[in-house]
Order: structure tokens, then sequence, then C-alpha cells
């Protein structure tokens, strides 16, 4: 019966929100996206926006390169050579491809210097060295990020591929949006949208949901949280691929100053979503995978530089700090 | 500086459907069929087997849906849809690539990577 029980259950998962301004000397954002540092897609919405700025534009083309090296011995990694040329001069992250952190070994790179190595039973024992156990329960092929452009002769040998991040571009025209007020995460009752609301809202938008259902329709009665406006146009971008959070803390300063000129816009979001294969999700936090591995999190950027920070984690995580 | 926690009770399934025939020709016919799984498989009358369950998007070229059932449906929704196998008469067969209570989560899928 317990099990029967166990088995119905839905795997918890935890939505953390705070709001801060960045102007505050204490503001965590740097510290929080340096820290996440696996990160497959990142996508930004701008109400009120048809055309991206020249700045914007350049550094959205410029979130690559990443390398693809096949069949690498993990023994690679730990030689003199390869920590010294790469390592050692930071910012340098990898990843194994194609394992899922549920089933098969894998390895990730912190820049920190850290090899995480998360390994079944069997592998393990193989191995002979002392760990602790999952919180949660080879010749690898790896990707890896490095600010350095020797990546490609070092590995050579092995078949290294440059990669670049792809990039969609899109805008929506008549767009419901959420009204918000920077200083009430909770919403206020007719006045202002909460923060797990935007949240919603934003993944119906990214996944071409419908948002103006009626509550009696047959097919969805999802609708954009109220009280909204409707925008003449938004601009939404979405790049994916194998991305640095140097590259991620670029973005969201150029989306800072956004709002340096005046705009229509009240707010826009950047999003970032970890890998749902990572070790890791914040800092050395173990991520896991049980019926999913999200590990994202959202910036709501206001055009007085307050911002709301919301961070998800699935069953399988540690509490993002 | 003020945040708060919340443990959301609404996950999202992300549910491509595979269908050898004509397949599922728009959201409404998927909607009715997954309605007929959970009343199939609940053994109930209809009145009991009723969940709220939202079609959020449908795509026709990759067959492909992400539905909302409260948290307390997803088990029902999730078995009763994999043990379907014929629609109107044809053979198919649904499989689940995601699941998450954040939809931000549905719209990109880092195991759907391909390098090589």
């Amino acid at each position: 019966m317990a099990t029967l029980r166990r088995l119905r259950e839905v795997p918890r998962h935890l939505l953390v929100c705070e709001k801060s301004n960045f102007g505050h000397d204490k503001s965590r954002h740097r510290h929080l996206v340096e820290t996440h540092y696996h990160n497959y897609r990142v996508s930004f919405l701008i109400p009120e926006c048809g055309i991206l700025s020249k700045e914007l534009k350049n550094l959205v083309m410029e979130t690559g390169p990443y390398y693809f090296v096949k069949n690498l011995p993990l023994h690679e990694l730990i030689t003199h050579e390869f920590i010294n040329t790469f390592v050692k001069k930071g910012s340098c992250y990898a990843l194994t491809y194609h394992t899922n952190i549920d089933e098969d070994n894998t390895v990730a790179l912190l820049p920190n210097g850290k090899l995480i190595l998360s390994l079944d039973k069997d592998t393990y024992e193989e191995t002979g060295l002392q760990g602790r156990p999952s919180q949660y329960s080879g010749r690898k092929i790896m990707k890896f990020s490095a600010e350095e452009s020797r990546m490609m002769s070092y590995f050579s040998s092995y078949g290294i591929q440059e990669r670049q991040p792809r990039v969609a571009l899109s805008t929506a025209s008549e767009l419901q949006c959420p009204v918000l007020r920077s200083g009430e995460l909770g919403g206020a009752p007719g006045a202002a949208c909460s923060a797990p609301e935007l949240l919603d809202w934003l993944g119906a938008v990214f996944s071409n949901a419908q948002l103006n259902n009626e509550p009696n329709n047959f097919v969805s009665t999802y609708c954009c949280p109220q009280p909204s406006t409707v925008v003449a146009k938004a601009y939404l971008c979405t790049i994916t691929g194998f991305i640095v959070p140097e590259k991620i803390r670029l973005l969201l300063e150029q989306l800072c100053r956004y709002f340096d000129e005046p705009k229509l816009a009240p707010w826009v979001t950047l999003s970032v979503q970890g890998f749902a294969d990572s070790p890791v999700s914040w800092r050395e936090n173990e991520h896991g995978f049980r019926k999913g591995g999200e590990h994202l999190y959202n910036f709501v950027i206001f055009n007085n530089q307050d911002y709301w920070l919301q961070m998800a984690v699935g069953a399988n995580d540690d509490c993002p700090p | 500086t003020s945040r708060f926690r919340r443990a959301k009770q609404e996950p999202n399934v992300n549910i491509p459907g595979v269908s050898r025939a004509q397949g599922v020709a728009s959201a409404g016919e998927l909607r009715a069929l997954a309605e007929s799984c959970k009343e199939r498989d609940s053994g109930r009358r209809q009145v009991d087997a009723a969940l709220p369950l939202d079609i959020l998007t449908y795509e026709e070229k990759t067959l492909s849906a992400i539905l909302r059932i409260c948290s307390s449906g997803l088990v029902k929704l999730w078995s009763s849809l994999t043990l379907l196998g014929s629609y109107k008469g044809k053979k198919c067969a649904f499989r689940v690539i995601q699941v998450s209570p954040f939809l931000l989560a549905l719209s990109g899928n880092s195991r759907e990577l391909v390098l090589d």
C-alpha cells in the first residue's frame, strides 16, 4: 500500500521567487548567474519592441562557440598540460553529451577546476575513488566551452568540432502581457499579477500556447493572468547550445541598459534553462532527474532597475541558493 | 530583498502522439481522446472520471502536444495515455517526452540536443 501510494505521488518541486534592485550592494544576481554553470537554453522577451538593438544583436550572435569532442578518455582532463592550458585560466566548462543523469555515468568540469563524476555503483567501485552517495539514487563524449581557441588544436587527435549555438528570433503581435508591479512579488488582486503567474505565462508564450481561451472552452481553459494589457508587438529571442554564464551575464547587463533611454515596455524578461543531465544545478548543489530534470531561472527586469528572480528546480534537487 | 518559496501543484505534461494512420486531426480530437482514456481506465462513470485537462498546444506537423493537468491527475493521465493502443479503430501510440510543473521548462528539452 505504501509503495502504491508513493507511485501515485507527484514528486515535489520548488519555485523560489525573490525581488531586489540591480543597484543594491548585496544584490545576488551576478553570483547566481555565474554559479549556474551548464546552460542549455537562454531566451528573452521584450514587450513593445520590433527590432533588436545592434548591441543586443551582437551579444546574441556571440554566445558561442562551444566544442564537441568524441571518445575522449577522462584521464585527458586531469593531465598537467590540460590543467595548465585551460583549467587554471578559469572559465573552462565541460559536460558529457548524451548521458542521462538518472541512468548513465556523467562527468562535468566546473570553472573552479573541480571535476564532478556522477557514477553508477559498478563504475564507482571500479574506480576505487572516495566519494559520497548521491543524495537522491569511460571513454565519453563531451561538450566543452572554454575561453580559448586553442581547444581546437589541443584535441585535434580526437576529432573535435566547433559548434555555434542556435539562435531563433521572432516577433509576436497583439500579445497579451500581465500587468506587474515591481514591489508586489505576490501580485495585488485586481492590480497586478504574481511572480508564479508571470512564469506560467512566459512558458505559454514560448510554447506558442493560446492565451485567451474562454473558461468553458473544450480544448483549453488557459488564459493570460489578469490584469493584462495588449502590446502591439513583442520581441522574442531563444539561444540553444552550451552557453557559459559569462555570456549570460553580459546579456543581463545589456538588458538592464535597455531602460537607459525611455521605453514603452514596463519590463523585460531573461530566462535560462540548465541541462537536464548536469550533475549540478547552482555551485556544487547536486542535481538529478526524477520525472523531469528542470533547473531554470528567470529574471524580470523593471524599468526602475528593480528585478524579480525566480529559480525553479525539480524533485531530485537541493533548494536553490 | 524579499523572497518566497512555493511548491507548485500543477504539473504540465508534454506529450507527442504518434499515429500511423490519419493521426489526430485537431486539438479538439486529442482532448476527446484523452478524456475517453481516462474514463476507460478509471473504470468509473463519466462524471467520476472527469479531471480538468487542458490541451495547451497541438502541432499537427510533429504530432506533439502540451497537456496540462492538476498534480493529482498526473499519474492517471500518464498511465492512460501510455496504455492507449488504438484510436477510432487505428493503431496508435503515445510517448511522454517531458513532464514538468513549470511550463517554461517544456519550451526546451536539452535531451533533444543533437551534436552528432
